[in-house]
């Protein structure tokens, strides 16, 4: 980890809007002893396919629970899109609208229907009186049936989420995020209990999303191969620690030693936490 | 059978005939009782078919009391239980709920039923509000229980939305826990009617005003005509909950289709 000095009254602009995820010395623990992560440093661009690889317990799940503030670092210093994760603050919740997460086991409500799970992604564009009652704008609703051909589930608008099968649930779980006009896209381990045939389908369209959008995709695997044959940069974390970080660029790997941010950075993101 | 068994069953037992010889629970006693049952027995045999429609009329006074009462109950109870559940509210919030819930549930209905009897007299009203007290204090601690058991992962994706505590709560946790309502709802308005039954022991209304009567005035054929109602009643109501059952509840959560055997 880089030693920086304290500056105060940095003058504030000059990197911005180009990083999306920016990560300094950062643990995390679930309890006082036991660390999941252990000094982290990562940066993301914008626009980024984003691929975490690791073993089971390698702390990759609760990196990206990290970068939609679902976990608070224990040491270390977080920023998305130049924000500090907060609990409870009002400029964090906003960002929070537009972080799509898909968790490993999807979070579907199972006991609704297709449409009105994606629809879950407009609440935060809803009023408090239209969504106790339910009643979506018209738009709202011609959006989610849009995303719900886009994602392949035509026809299936009124189907319970618990009758879908894997492939569909992933699915239904992707239009879900999209609905929420994100900028980034977590998603964790998302095809890792599929075949490869339909793994590579849910892979293609969550690529077409993040390209065609322009989002910044974060996807957390255990499979290196997908990794490297979707994502533009993919991580390597190992027992909390990022062993490695590599970029492809078409059929070259190139080795980063990135991820470790420049000081300038380092910097910048101190002196935006003293100006508060 | 390992001698630890042994031992705790020993034990058990020996608690067992500690209590009987306190309490004076005495088997023979019991035996030289049952000519007693006998009498009764004969006597209610001697039903009185002319009764029938005065039970009838009972009967519907009685489950129209427990359907009150159920749904009241109900309504009342299922905003208490989000504000009971651990998973959606702070210590502050939950353990004042719990505390006031167990105490609800604390009297049974018939302590409930009297306390209203004194409050609004005699009749099927003050009935009514003790179900609702009764129905109130369980309902709330099965949804809260069954809140509870929500699997984490919707609330944790849609909470990682940002979306509001009233939305978390419109769009998973009733759509999730809906079956489980449906069920105790079920449940307790079955519970309900043969509670009722007996609420008439204190003047609150119901079938089992009769039944307490002809009781203590030995008409033993007369009671068995409503007991017989009751009866009847409850097996209909039992038949149609499992129907219900069938149909809306076992489906949604287990994620799949029951069919009922038809021969």
């Amino acid at each position: 980890m880089k030693q920086i000095q304290m500056t105060k009254n940095l003058p504030f602009s000059s990197i911005a809007t180009k990083k999306i995820i920016q990560m300094n010395g950062v643990w995390t623990s679930y309890d006082s002893k036991n660390f999941a992560l252990e000094g982290i440093n990562m940066s993301i661009d914008r626009g980024t396919n984003y691929a975490i690889v690791g073993q089971s317990g390698s702390g990759k799940s609760t990196l990206l629970k990290l970068m939609n503030g679902m976990m608070i670092p224990s040491k270390g210093i977080i920023k998305i899109d130049y924000v500090t994760p907060k609990m409870n603050d009002k400029k964090f919740k906003k960002m929070m609208h537009t972080i799509g997460y898909i968790p490993q086991n999807l979070g579907l409500v199972k006991n609704s229907t297709v449409i009105e799970n994606i629809l879950i992604g407009a609440l935060p564009r809803l009023g408090k009186i239209q969504s106790f009652l339910k009643k979506f704008p018209e738009d709202e609703i011609n959006e989610a049936k849009k995303i719900i051909s886009q994602v392949g589930l035509s026809g299936k608008e009124e189907r319970k989420a618990y009758m879908l099968s894997g492939g569909e649930k992933r699915r239904v779980a992707i239009a879900r995020a999209l609905m929420q006009h994100p900028s980034i896209l977590l998603a964790d381990e998302i095809v890792s209990e599929l075949d490869h045939v339909t793994a590579r389908e849910i892979m293609d369209l969550i690529t077409d999303a993040q390209k065609r959008m322009n989002l910044t995709a974060i996807m957390v695997h255990h499979d290196m191969q997908l990794a490297l044959e979707y994502a533009n940069r993919v991580a390597v974390i190992k027992e909390g620690q990022k062993i490695l970080e590599i970029g492809v660029e078409g059929d070259t790997i190139v080795d980063f030693q990135t991820g470790d941010l420049s000081t300038e950075e380092i910097m910048e993101m101190y002196a935006d936490d003293s100006k508060k | 059978m390992t001698p630890k068994n042994n031992i705790v069953i020993g034990v058990i037992i020996a608690l067992l005939v500690a209590a009987s010889y306190n309490i004076d629970a005495n088997p023979i006693d019991f035996v030289q009782g049952l000519p007693n049952l006998g009498i009764v027995a004969e006597e209610m045999l001697l039903v009185e078919p002319k009764y029938i429609p005065t039970a009838l009329w009972a009967m519907f006074e009685t489950i129209q009391m427990a359907f009150i009462g159920t749904i009241v109950g109900v309504a009342i109870a299922l905003p208490m239980s989000m504000l009971a559940a651990r998973n959606l509210n702070s210590k502050y919030v939950y353990a004042p709920i719990r505390a006031l819930l167990a105490a609800i549930r604390t009297f049974p209905s018939i302590l409930w039923a009297i306390l209203f009897v004194i409050m609004v007299g005699l009749g099927p009203f003050a009935g009514v509000l003790a179900i609702i007290m009764y129905t109130i204090g369980f309902v709330a601690k099965l949804q809260y229980e069954s809140i509870e058991t929500i699997d984490s992962d919707p609330m944790d994706a849609v909470s990682s939305i940002g979306v509001s505590k009233w939305q978390l709560i419109r769009y998973v946790v009733i759509p999730e826990s809906a079956s489980h309502l449906l069920s105790q709802m079920l449940y307790m308005f079955d519970y309900n009617v043969r509670q009722t039954s007996i609420l008439g022991l204190v003047g609150a209304g119901g079938i089992g005003f009769y039944i307490i009567n002809y009781i203590k005035f030995f008409e033993y054929g007369k009671a068995a005509v409503f007991m017989l109602v009751v009866l009847a009643a409850v097996l209909v109501i039992d038949w149609v909950s499992v129907k219900i059952r069938d149909k809306y509840i076992i489906k949604s959560q287990h994620g799949m289709e029951v069919r009922a055997k038809s021969n």
